[in-house]
């Protein structure tokens, strides 16, 4: 492997208290290392910036809903194709890119590994193959476990048996992590029994509530000490008033590690019975609970003006956007596991509920005291796609242009987030580094990555040093994956085939006779050919060790 | 006799993985039972030996001439199409479309309306869908909609919860003017000709709005729906093939849309083939595109039209065949002399493992209990493209 040194940088590595600091930064076989040989190749980094490759902790980019939205909408990529060159595979853009244009674009953008944050474990084979095909970026999935029938048998049983039966379907799937998405909702929606109002309503048939789910499989997320905590997309999302049911469900897992997905989208004001009129932003009460808990983190999910395509395991969410009129809807039924809704969608500034959406994004961003604990996201493509986090950066970095932006959205909803109260917060680079790469890679337990010390992955990102901040995170100088440069000047020059990256947490043998049999009444897959065993699904991959293996 | 298994069976898009397979002398017999799955392990395991790795214009070959002459014919076209995939793994399609994608092919999965599948009706208005075990767990009436998959799909009704015995109670609906298998197990059914098929699909959404329609059939069937809170309307060629298909594959999901306002209602694609879910799902995340796409101009174009089929002079194969046999082949048309170069490979599911999507999407492994020495056609079309790129 080549040898690098990357010379004369200001170097942003907050994970080691480096800010800014003009200093070497050398990279040999895959790692960052103390010192290279004299012949290794110089990167002169004078007046750029250098970073580790950044880290997306919460995105959709592989899998079966995924790809019915590319189904969809193809008039989504018509218009943005690309094309086949010596080392590139063709692809599509769009807002819902193909996997390979996905690898290449996050690829462009300094971005060096990310997350799927909701897989039907009983699509494993299909999220494995498309990530397989997703190159030049690390990747993780999450499996979907809020709305399991099996895992509500347990829970009814008792729980004994949870914690192992987390760590098996971990085995099983490859999967990274443990993802709950409106735990006990789904499983009503696809009852014919709406949603859930509160962590206490039952789920028909099973005599579970959300509140027992959240605690039985946080519980055993905590107690595996998976390198990520159990990763929640709460009930309600999108409701007014939804911010009790997320404080709820914060309170519920009090003391156990947690990560909010997509916090925006669950911090509304005002009871479910007002007019959408009246929603209003409570995200200065759930920031001021975070502060208090140094235990739970989130993700923002950032909506910005444009095109998007929401697609979600909370089907009923997706239900309500078709009866507000939307052209296009998918709704799609997980046996056992879960469901599945796609709308494609538009957030117009003039609009009351998307301006007021974006603010009180942006009031997650700029009245969080604590950048490790609020990291950015756009739940891409359900707030717009991670193309736009440039833009997004210039938003935080940069408070002429957004007060510029703000101007432009609808006023009467402005006036109801604090963001006309002269807040005139301006990220650093720093901060910007942790909350796209240090915070992110730490919170997944990736102790090799978000980083520039000794020992990390030699995932490295140089920006040019501009003062439009938006132009220098979409085109950075240079971006190095695994030690090699993928990246140079904006074009891709080398494929990296990227790493599945998984968790494999041991387990009782003895759950699976407790499972063998529930799968035999519930699915119609075989309990014996469940787990994904090929090879060339499943390697290569790095196997990220639980705290608790 | 030789008894292998549980294995998955690509017999059908339902690949049932529960299946014994047991082979003697009088033949291949499965448990449980299904004549479609007999007889397509019967024609994979009880293939001739005898047959050549390859054969070029007729002539006896080994693979690597016959990989050299593909590679030839596929570098001289001016309009090649990579199409088949009834068998094909999710391996084969991945490759499949790597190659095509190098040399500027048009791909056709099969999947969507019509010979050529350039009208699907989900990407105007998209769909409500479900995998199996959701129908049979929660279904209490299943309409299908001009399908007989007591001989196409033959263990789907059981699949489904609504099999010999079943307790589930669900009703069984099927709309057909022919005496089918499945029409003679209905609990209702409406017989009307396929020509009114729109006709009927847009009376039941008017019925559904609480308008009257003059019929009692339709009446009866929209009163069976609004009784229940689930139901699943499962369709295939016999509404979506011909002239009109997407309207009707429309007016379907149109109607299906509107009667979710007020209950749950999904709807389930019947795929015959076991490869075409799986190819379809690949050619989408490869390109964004389902269905069909053309590389011609060095990306991905969404294929709608027939057009582009005029000018084809080389097709690649991608198994199986007329005589359903595994391979690859390549043909140089018009006409000529046929089949120019023919590559046998191993028969996914009996002689080679890889994954299938169930036409429900649901992915699968296909085992391989009787595994032989014949090449998979993803390594194959992975040497073809080495070849091609020499």
């Amino acid at each position: 492997m080549t040898a690098i040194r990357i010379s004369g940088g200001a170097v942003h590595d907050p994970a080691n208290d480096v800010d800014g600091e003009i200093r070497d930064v050398c990279l040999e076989d895959g790692k960052v290392v103390a010192d290279v040989g004299p012949d290794a190749r110089r990167i002169d980094a004078r007046g750029m910036v250098v970073m580790a490759g950044g880290v997306d902790i919460h995105a959709h980019i592989a899998g079966p809903k995924v790809n019915a939205a590319r189904k969809l909408s193809p008039e989504d990529r018509r218009g943005d194709p690309l094309d086949r060159t010596e080392i590139l595979r063709s692809g599509t853009g769009g807002v819902v890119p193909s996997t390979f244009a996905t690898g290449y674009r996050y690829s462009l953008l300094g971005y060096t590994t990310v997350v799927e944050a909701a897989a039907p474990p009983l699509a494993a084979r299909h999220v494995l193959a498309e990530l397989r095909d997703t190159p030049m970026i690390d990747k993780a999935f999450l499996i979907l476990m809020g709305n399991n029938q099996v895992l509500f048998d347990l829970i009814r049983q008792g729980g004994e048996r949870i914690k192992d039966a987390v760590a098996w379907w971990l085995e099983a799937t490859g999967g990274y992590g443990v993802k709950l998405v409106n735990p006990g909702g789904v499983e009503r929606f696809k009852q014919g029994n709406g949603n859930v109002d509160s962590l206490d309503d039952e789920v028909a048939g099973f005599e579970v509530t959300p509140r027992q789910i959240l605690e039985a499989i946080g519980g055993a997320v905590d107690e595996l000490g998976l390198p990520h905590p159990v990763h929640i997309h709460a009930n309600n999302l999108g409701v007014p008033g939804n911010a009790e049911v997320t404080l709820d469900t914060m309170r519920t897992l009090a003391g156990r590690q947690a990560h909010f997905a997509h916090l925006q989208f669950h911090c509304y004001g005002a009871p479910p019975s007002q007019p959408v009129g009246q929603l209003r932003s409570r995200a200065p009460e759930l920031l001021e609970y975070l502060s208090d808990h140094p235990e739970i983190t989130a993700d923002v999910g950032q909506v910005m003006f444009g095109p998007a395509v929401t697609m979600t395991a909370d089907a009923p969410v997706s239900a309500v956007l078709r009866d507000l009129g939307a052209d296009k809807w998918i709704n799609h039924d997980t046996e056992v596991e879960t469901g599945c809704g796609i709308v494609p969608y538009r957030y117009r500034a003039g609009n009351y509920v998307h301006a007021l959406q974006w603010g009180i994004g942006l009031e997650l961003f700029l009245l969080g005291q604590n950048p490790w604990q609020v990291m950015l996201s756009t739940d891409h493509p359900n707030g717009g796609s991670f193309l736009s986090y440039p833009k997004l950066i210039r938003l935080l970095m940069d408070r002429a242009f957004r007060d510029d932006q703000i101007g432009r959205a609808n006023r009467r909803a402005i006036r109801r987030t604090a963001l006309l109260d002269g807040l005139d917060r301006e990220y650093t680079l720093n901060e910007i580094a942790i909350i796209t790469r240090a915070a992110p890679a730490r919170r997944l337990g990736l102790s090799d990555k978000g980083h520039l010390g000794i020992g990390a992955d030699a995932d490295v990102t140089i920006y040019h040093d501009r003062a439009d901040r938006e132009e220098m995170f979409a085109t950075p100088r240079y971006v190095i994956k695994d030690g090699e440069v993928v990246v140079e000047e904006g074009e891709l020059r080398r494929v990296d085939e990227g790493m599945l990256l998984s968790c494999r947490p041991g387990f009782d043998p003895e759950v699976e006779r407790v499972l063998e049999p529930l799968f035999g009444e519930r699915y119609t897959m075989s309990f014996e050919h469940y787990p994904v065993r090929d090879p060339a699904l499943r390697e290569p991959a790095r196997v990220v060790e639980a705290r608790g293996s | 006799m030789a008894e292998l298994g549980p294995v998955t069976c690509a017999g059908c898009g339902l690949l049932c993985d529960d299946v014994t397979v047991e082979s003697s002398s009088e033949g291949v017999r499965l448990s449980p039972e299904c004549a479609v799955g007999a007889r397509w392990f019967s024609e994979r395991m009880r293939r001739d030996d005898r047959a050549p790795a390859a054969t070029v214009d007729g002539e006896v070959t080994d693979v690597e001439s016959a990989l050299r002459r593909a590679a030839e014919l596929l570098r001289g076209a001016r309009r090649p199409l990579v199409h088949g995939f009834e068998g094909a793994t999710v391996e084969d399609a991945r490759a499949a479309v790597a190659l095509a994608d190098r040399i500027g092919a048009l791909v056709s999965t099969g999947a969507g309306a019509g010979p050529w599948p350039g009208a699907p009706a989900v990407p105007l208005r998209g769909a409500s869908t479900a995998t199996l075990g959701e129908i049979r767990d929660r279904s209490q009436l299943v309409v299908i909609w001009r399908e007989d998959p007591e001989s196409t799909h033959p263990r789907l009704l059981e699949r489904l919860g609504l099999g010999a015995g079943s307790l589930s109670g669900a009703a069984l609906a099927v709309i057909d003017d022919r005496d089918t298998a499945t029409a003679g197990r209905a609990d209702v059914r409406l017989s009307f000709p396929r020509e009114r098929d729109l006709e009927a699909l847009t009376s039941l959404h008017v019925l559904q709005r609480g308008l009257a329609v003059p019929s009692d059939d339709l009446n009866g069937l929209i009163e069976r729906v609004r009784s229940v809170p689930h139901t699943a309307f499962v369709y295939g060629p016999g509404l979506t093939d011909g002239a009109g298909g997407q309207r009707r594959a429309l007016a379907l999901h149109e109607l299906v849309r509107a009667l979710c306002h007020e209950r749950h209602v999904v709807t389930l694609e019947l795929l015959f083939t076991p490869g075409t879910r799986g190819a379809d799902d690949v050619l989408a995340w490869q390109t964004g595109y389902g269905g069909a796409v053309d590389f011609a101009g060095g990306h991905p174009e969404f294929v709608t039209a027939t057009g582009p089929l005029e000018d084809v002079d080389v097709t690649l194969l991608v198994e199986p065949g007329p005589a359903r046999v595994a391979e690859i082949a390549l043909r140089s048309l018009p006409a000529g002399p046929g089949v120019e170069v023919w590559i046998r490979t191993a028969a996914a599911g009996v002689s080679a493992a890889g994954t299938a999507h169930r036409l429900d999407g649901v992915p699968l492994t296909l085992q391989a209990p009787e595994p032989d020495d014949a090449p998979t056609a993803a390594a194959l079309l992975a040497r073809l493209l080495d070849e091609v790129q020499r």
